[in-house]
C-alpha cells in the first residue's frame, strides 16, 4: 500500500494507467499468448508438408523418401477430406458441426455459419455484410412509408 | 500493453505470411573424396498452409477425399478482389460482393 502511495506521489500515475489498461485488455496480457495464438493459426489454416529425398553412396541411388505430410486442426482436416484413423466414428456431433458451411468473420475472426454471417450478422461481434445491410436499408424504408 | 502488441502480432504475422506464401527448401549435397563421389543426398521439400497447397496443386496424402466441402469451395465460389471472401461468381458479376459491397459496374445497381 505505502508503495503504490508512493509511486503516486513522484508522479509516475502513468505507470498505474498502464495498469489499469491492461486489466481492460485480457488478451494481449503475456507473450505465451502470441505463441497459442501463432498455434492456433497453424492448425486452423493447415501446413502441408511435402518432401522428395534420395540418397546415393558412390553414384548409386540407395534411398528414397517420399514425405506427403498434413497437419491440421480437426475441422480444418475434416473440411479438406483428410483420411482419418480406421474406426473414427463419422456420424457424431462434431462431424456434423465441422461440415457446415462456415466463413471466418471479416471483423473478429470467428467462425460463423455462412448463411447467418450472410443475410443476418455475426452473432459474436455484431459486424453485418453488405448484403445483410442493403436489405435491412430496404425493410426500414418499407417500414416508414 | 503499447510495447508488447507489436511483438505479439509479429510472430503471428510471420507465419502467417511463411504459410501462406511457401516455403520451398531446394538442397543437393554431394561429397567427394579424392575425386570419387562418395555421397549425394538431394532433397526437394515445400512447406505451405492447405489454401496454397491446393492453389500451387501440392499433393495431400493418400486417402484424401477431394470431395469434401473446401475442395468443392474451390470449384464453385470466387474470391472478391477487394475483401477476398468467397461467394458465387454469378452473384459476383450481377449484385457485386455480398459481403463488402464492392461492385466491378461503378453506376451498376
Amino acid at each position: 500500500m505505502r508503495n503504490t502511495g508512493a509511486l503516486g506521489a513522484d508522479g509516475t500515475t502513468d505507470q498505474m494507467g498502464g495498469e489499469i489498461t491492461s486489466f481492460l485488455n485480457p488478451t494481449k496480457e503475456s507473450d505465451t499468448g502470441g505463441l497459442a495464438e501463432a498455434i492456433d493459426k497453424i492448425l486452423d489454416k493447415g501446413l502441408v508438408i511435402n518432401a522428395d529425398i534420395a540418397v546415393s553412396v558412390s553414384g548409386v541411388e540407395l534411398l528414397g523418401i517420399k514425405i506427403r505430410a498434413a497437419l491440421a486442426s480437426f475441422e480444418t482436416a475434416a473440411r479438406y477430406g483428410l483420411e482419418f484413423p480406421s474406426g473414427t466414428n463419422l456420424e457424431t456431433g462434431a462431424w456434423k458441426e465441422a461440415m457446415k458451411d462456415k466463413e471466418a468473420c471479416p471483423q473478429c475472426g470467428k467462425m460463423v455459419e455462412r448463411e447467418q454471417l450472410l443475410e443476418d450478422m455475426c452473432p459474436w461481434c455484431g459486424w453485418e455484410s453488405a448484403k445483410a445491410k442493403s436489405r435491412k436499408k430496404v425493410l426500414a424504408k418499407v417500414e416508414l412509408q | 500493453m503499447v510495447i508488447l502488441s507489436p511483438e505479439n502480432s509479429s510472430l503471428e504475422e510471420v507465419l502467417d505470411r511463411i504459410l501462406d506464401k511457401g516455403v520451398v527448401i531446394d538442397a543437393s549435397v554431394r561429397v567427394n573424396l579424392i575425386g570419387v563421389d562418395l555421397l549425394g543426398i538431394k532433397a526437394r521439400t515445400i512447406l505451405s498452409s492447405f489454401k496454397t497447397a491446393t492453389e500451387i496443386g501440392l499433393g495431400f496424402p493418400e486417402g484424401t477425399n477431394f470431395d469434401a466441402p473446401a475442395w468443392r469451395d474451390m470449384i464453385t465460389k470466387q474470391p472478391c478482389p477487394v475483401c477476398g471472401m468467397k461467394s458465387r461468381p454469378k452473384d459476383l458479376e450481377e449484385h457485386g460482393c455480398p459481403w463488402c459491397g464492392w461492385n466491378y459496374r461503378p453506376n451498376g445497381r
